[in-house]
């Protein structure tokens, strides 16, 4: 069991207020993913967490018991940090080894226990290496072998996978969804990269300055976002907003429709527009169309759609698909 | 010869040809020159005045093999290598460690102990003398208050040399805590966090994190520490000029007594090149054990 459990936690450096009133419980072994754009207080409620930046004011529990005056070490989590913080100066098996060496145990059983994690994330032929002779991705392997040798109770992640190249990220997040599953601990992880978020979490916690905006699972996110800047973040690319005449016409002060919910047609439509810029990425078409009197707007087409710059074309927004919110940007339920 | 058309076309040899030959000039002159002077000088019975005459081959070697006083100063020169290595270090170390955080009271501290790196060695030498004088200085003041018996700690021949070492590594301890200090500050802080997360107390974090990552500027200090130890002159002019009965005396300071102040100078440049050797073996010795294994200087 592993459940944390943040009731009123605030912090702040100096005059800035970086936390404000967060108040969260992370269920065990799930997969909770703290997103949001930078300087938002992910990365800070994260490091709360580990004990590594004191709490100004609030409680943090891990199963019950309050660990907020608790030393890292006696929380019982591990962390994988962005820059994988691994020792230079120590090969592979030391990096993965060392937490067991500080608990002093026996060196039989800490090296039975490293070659058991370096089989598991196929280190095992790297284990006298030292990190500057690894790739980005063994590098990154190393340091979750670090955290799962220890059997925490919590695991840490602080955008892991930001230094790693595009196809190494996707491969890498296959990988971390395996060992949650596999492991079944709880693990939390920090991004800025809602794509990860969304294909990783089986909760997302959406933070915006310094406070939680919406606490969800990833679709529930998706398709109803409670306010303005949870629609603008979740999604890719994100969901249009207008406010003017469409969003008055609506009786709301902003209307959203995402772009794959936006149909595209030589005319017919309830919008009319121009297309401006064509992005193709094979599977999809993005449009960048400019609306007649709503304004610039990103639509996608399925597939290789014929559509050039210059163009004129027709929109239909589907109908059920619209997100409305009012003057304080927060949705408006629809009957 | 390939190579020497490549690096004419890419432009690299005009600044050799313009910069080389200046500092090679210098240095002859001023490095090399000297050396082989003070190793032709050391082969004579020479006063520093008139002609070289009085040829006597590896006599002032053989003199200087027998004399006490050199075994003394050889002595003393070790010790003080030791003490650099085992006292000056590890005090600044400590030192670092407590007051390498970027802070303004860190920062105040840090000007303190530096300070005395500054002073110039002779007004270290006299401000100390002066401290320790037993007739009118601090320790006399001292030692009327409470009413002991005068003391003469730079006149005796238990204390000098004490009180020597005492001194240097007080105005040099600051220096090698700057190096500490900067080699600290660069440390990288996650790996530092990890460690706590691992479990490491921060004795532990000293120990298997931090001094390793500052290996190299342990290194550079120590063998700084090394070179400067055989260097000590200065210092202990004002202090001892030596004394008592020549106890106190550095390798260069009894070049300088033996080989300049006595008119000697033949025989000082005998002690010279032996200097010269034992710097030599040193610095080859220190890069060979310390220094080739692992990263450079």
């Amino acid at each position: 069991m592993a459940t944390l459990e943040y009731e009123n936690i605030f912090k702040s450096f100096g005059d800035v207020q970086v936390i404000s009133d967060v108040s969260l419980t992370i269920p065990h072994g799930s997969f909770t993913v703290f997103v949001g754009p930078s300087g938002c207080g992910k990365s800070t409620l994260l490091r709360l967490t580990a004990g590594l930046e004191d709490v100004s004011s609030g409680k943090l529990k891990i199963d019950g018991r309050d660990v907020t005056e608790e030393r890292p070490t006696a929380r019982g989590i591990a962390m994988v940090f962005q820059s994988y913080a691994l020792y230079p100066h120590m090969n592979v098996a030391d990096n993965i080894g060392f937490g067991l060496k500080m608990a002093k145990m026996p060196k039989d059983e800490r090296r039975r226990k490293v070659a058991e994690a370096a089989e598991v994330l196929q280190l095992t032929p790297l284990l006298a290496r030292k990190p500057g002779e690894l790739s980005g991705g063994q590098r990154q392997r190393v340091a979750i072998g670090r955290a799962i040798v220890r059997q925490p109770k919590v695991f840490l992640f602080d955008e892991p996978l930001s230094n790693l190249d595009a196809a190494l990220r996707t491969q890498m997040r296959v990988e971390l969804a395996q060992l949650h599953t596999r492991l079944g601990a709880t693990m939390i992880y920090v991004t800025h990269d809602q794509v990860e978020a969304m294909t990783l979490a089986d909760r997302i916690v959406v933070l915006s300055n310094g406070r939680i905006e919406q606490v969800g699972t990833p679709l529930e996110l998706y398709s109803s976002p409670r306010t303005i800047f949870v629609a603008g973040f979740i999604g890719s690319p994100k969901m249009n907003l207008f406010s003017g005449p469409v969003a008055e016409a609506a009786g709301a002060q902003t209307y959203g429709i995402r772009p794959e919910h936006i149909d595209v047609m030589r005319e017919g439509g309830e919008w009319k527009g121009t297309v401006q810029f064509v992005e193709r990425l094979g599977s999809d078409t993005f449009l960048h169309v400019d609306a007649d009197k709503i304004g610039r707007m990103i639509v996608r087409a399925i597939g290789d759609a014929d559509f050039r710059g210059g163009e004129n074309i027709s929109l239909a927004p589907r109908p059920g698909f619209r997100h409305l919110f009012g003057k304080d940007g927060v949705a408006i339920q629809e009957a | 010869m390939a190579s020497l058309r490549r690096m004419h076309r890419d432009g690299k040899l005009a600044p050799i040809f313009i910069f080389l030959p200046p500092a090679l000039v210098l240095f002859t002159i001023f490095v090399i020159w000297p050396i082989l002077n003070a190793a032709n000088f050391s082969m004579y019975k020479w006063s520093g005045y008139g002609e070289l005459t009085n040829f006597v081959g590896a006599d002032n070697f053989r003199r200087l093999l027998r004399h006490s006083i050199f075994h003394q100063s050889l002595w003393n020169s070790w010790k003080l290598i030791l003490a650099s290595l085992f006292l000056q270090i590890p005090l600044a170390m400590t030192m670092a460690l407590l007051i390498y955080r970027k802070t303004s009271v860190n920062t105040a501290f840090r000007l303190i102990f530096f300070a005395p790196y500054i002073l110039a060695e002779v007004a270290t030498g006299l401000i100390w003398s002066f401290i320790f004088d037993g007739d009118y200085g601090v320790t006399a003041q001292i030692t009327r208050f409470l009413g002991m018996d005068q003391l003469y700690i730079l006149a005796d021949k238990r204390y000098a040399f004490l009180t020597i070492i005492t001194v240097i590594v007080w105005k040099y301890f600051g220096y090698h805590m700057m190096i500490f200090i900067a080699a600290l500050q660069s440390v990288p802080s996650d790996l530092i966090e990890a460690a706590e997360i691992d479990g490491a107390s921060p004795w532990r974090i000293i120990w298997h994190v931090k001094l390793p990552l500052i290996s190299h500027a342990i290194k550079l200090s120590a063998f700084f520490a090394i070179v400067g130890a055989l260097q000590v002159f200065d210092i202990i002019l004002p202090l001892t000029n030596g004394g008592p009965s020549n106890s106190t005396h550095s390798l260069v300071s009894y070049l300088y007594y033996f080989g300049l102040v006595q008119l000697n100078v033949g025989y000082g440049s005998a002690v010279g090149v032996c200097l010269f050797f034992l710097c030599v073996i040193t610095a080859f010795g220190y890069k060979r054990l310390a220094i080739g294994k692992g990263a450079g200087l």
